[in-house]
């Protein structure tokens, strides 16, 4: 099914999807004051372009410098080709430790790996521990946001959620009580977990460390109690120094919500004594996006979510409508590279305003890519029937002045006389299903232009 | 060593651009004042109390948290001890731990808490309300500043900006998500 189709769903609740804009427009807003309070924004966007940039460009070196930094620390380190490699790595983490209760603090690449599908047929059970991870895995859904998984969700849906889940009162949609039920309902998973798995935000390579940034502290809590401590990281998540840290944690917390910095920004070099910590470093398909100069700046992301906060398309149709684990515009760059032909709609998805392109604190160029994607996608044959025999037709009609006069004619005429219904049939016509049309001039430019200019 | 290791380590050769230069990255300088630390916690959820002296905490303490009955501190005599080796059942009762932070910074109300100021890795989140006390000659500008000071970060070590929070439903902001539901930084 295509983007747009998907996303008439959620359009279909007008009322919501305006709910949805203006809630994400808010967090744009907020983006912006905590930026322009930052003298130095733009130069630290470049430094992150740049850091990035180099990173990529030496990367084989520095995972190996990382890996072997990492088991001086103590932990050990993994390598999975694919989701299905590091899937049965960590499974095999957990059966070695007898364990059956999981904590998991929010990754994006597990969700990209289905880790959870995977463990819980395996008779595991996984708890998402970060509260809109947790009331999404509730209601058996996907995130569809980077950093606000639950964003399409109101307070009513929640508290619907919570009552069936957590017994909660019915009718009771108070933010403040459905946190405090949840901080309960998860405290007790907590305290009990055997393991912990946890995403990585960034990967020292010179100190072998992690960092993981959270607000709830979900992640601190789970892997600091458990006894073993499974990180997961995607090979583009290193950075070379400790002091490129500087750079980062400034830039991703005032990206994403607009705050100064994440409540906690927690580095994890060593295991606790007496315990264990391991690191999977997983490539699904990432060498292979490194590979593709177009796309490969695509891998600098760093997960921020402020291009979807930004993007008008993103806003209006909802996240769960890319059907893909990352979506908004820098999903619509990544998910082809994954499955040209099941994602070829995403990268239409945009209106190549470029507003993704402003925000984004390591300078990728999104709009670029979707744009080039298009390319490829055409190339590929994989457009639409109707759309390419359009753009083919519309080519020749504008090529040529003679037609493209005639067809202003008529069109001046046609517009004037043909009936509504037949100007907006939604069979031949999609793009009048929600706009209007333009008055026709009297007289054409060209007409127009004649007269004025002598 | 596994194949995949080899695999993607080649894969990453291979495919990688041209080297560029990695930048150096400027010190900026910046507003490293008291009041910048405090307005910037107090705008995050968090708060700033003077204390004359470290000496001079524990009636502070006791008039900021009348009720907290389990108070885990390396810095006084506390009701509860607490070290690496503490089980998770004592850890989960804790009212109150009271921790000495090393750096803080002003453009974020963070401070920096290594492991070794935490007698228990997990006690600066298991806790329900956490203080830090902090010299406030020890404030810098920005994180750049910061982790110019670090030697390196220890096992583990996390900046701790304000108390935990969450606006997972419907951006409502609330306070006091799974960590600590309350921040006060003590600075003397
Ligand atoms: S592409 Fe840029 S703006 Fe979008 S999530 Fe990644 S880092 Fe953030």
């Amino acid at each position: 099914m295509s983007h747009s189709a998907r996303a008439a769903t959620f359009v279909a609740d007008a009322e919501r999807t305006t709910w949805h804009d203006e809630t994400l427009w808010f967090v744009r807003q907020k983006r912006d004051k905590a930026v322009y309070a930052v003298p130095e924004f733009q130069q630290l966007r470049e430094l992150a372009s740049q850091i990035k940039d180099h990173t990529l460009s030496r990367l084989d070196e520095y995972l190996q410098q990382f890996e072997a930094a990492a088991r001086r620390n103590g932990v050990h380190v993994h390598w999975a080709a694919d989701a299905q490699e590091h899937n049965a790595l960590v499974l095999d983490l957990i059966r070695r430790h007898g364990a059956t209760r999981i904590v998991k603090s929010k990754s994006m690449l597990t969700e990209e790996c289905h880790l959870n599908p995977h463990l819980i047929g395996h008779g595991i059970e996984v708890i998402d521990t970060d509260l809109g991870e947790r009331i999404i895995q509730l209601r058996e859904e996907a995130p569809s946001h980077l950093v606000l998984p639950a964003i399409h969700l109101k307070k009513e849906d929640v508290g619907d959620t919570f009552h069936r889940h957590l017994g909660t009162e019915k009718g009771n949609h108070d933010p403040q009580q459905l946190t405090e039920a949840a901080r309960q309902h998860l405290r007790a998973k907590f305290l009990a977990a055997e393991v912990a798995i946890s995403g990585v935000n960034f990967a020292v390579a010179e100190t072998g460390g992690v960092v993981i940034c959270t607000n709830e502290g979900n992640a601190d809590l789970g892997v600091n109690l458990a006894k073993v401590h499974i990180a997961s990281m995607g090979i583009e998540k290193l950075i070379p120094r400790l002091t490129d840290l500087g750079v980062f944690t400034r830039l991703l917390a005032r990206s994403a919500t607009g705050q100064p910095v994440t409540t906690y920004t927690s580095h994890y070099t060593q295991p606790a004594e007496g315990r264990e910590m391991h690191i999977v470093i997983v490539d699904n398909g990432r060498t292979q996006q490194l590979g593709r100069p177009d796309f490969r700046a695509s891998l600098k992301c760093i997960r921020c979510g402020a291009c979807m906060n930004t993007c008008p398309v993103y806003r209006r149709s909802g996240g769960h409508s890319y059907d893909f684990t990352v979506p908004g515009p820098i999903g619509a760059i990544l998910s082809p590279n994954i499955d040209l032909k099941k994602h070829s709609s995403l990268p239409f998805a945009s209106t190549l305003c470029g507003s993704c392109t402003d925000v984004c604190p390591v300078k990728i160029d999104i709009h670029t890519q979707l744009y080039k994607w298009r390319q490829v996608l055409a190339e590929a044959g994989e457009i639409p029937t109707a759309k390419k025999w359009s753009m083919k037709f519309m080519g020749r009609f504008l090529a040529s002045p003679k037609a493209f006069g005639l067809g202003g004619k008529m069109a001046r005429t046609g517009l004037r006389l043909l009936p509504y219904q037949l100007t907006h049939a939604t069979a031949f016509n999609a793009w009048a299903v929600a706009r209007e049309l333009p008055e026709p001039p009297q007289q054409s430019f060209r007409d127009w232009y004649r007269e004025t200019v002598r | 060593m596994s194949s995949s290791r080899e695999k993607i380590l080649a894969a990453a050769q291979a495919n990688k651009p041209a080297q560029t230069p990695l930048p150096t990255i400027p010190d900026f300088g910046g507003d490293a004042s008291v009041e910048r630390f405090t307005q910037v916690l107090g705008s995050i959820g968090g708060r700033v109390v003077w204390v004359a002296s470290p000496q001079q905490l524990v009636p502070v303490l006791h008039q900021l948290f009348p009720e907290a009955e389990r108070i885990a501190s390396p810095l006084f005599a506390s009701s509860v001890a607490v070290n690496a080796q503490t089980p998770t059942q004592v850890l989960a009762n804790v009212d109150l731990a009271v921790l000495p932070g090393e750096i803080g910074v002003a453009e974020n109300g963070a401070v920096w808490l290594p492991e070794a100021n935490m007698l228990h890795r997990a006690l600066p989140t298991v806790t329900q309300h956490l203080v830090l006390v902090l010299d406030h000659r020890r404030i810098v500008a920005t994180m750049h500043q910061a982790y110019a000071q670090l030697p390196g970060t220890g096992g583990y070590g996390a900046f701790v900006a304000g108390p935990s929070k969450t606006a997972d439903i419907e951006q409502s902001l609330v306070i006091g998500a799974h960590g600590a539901r309350s921040l006060v930084v003590l600075l003397y």
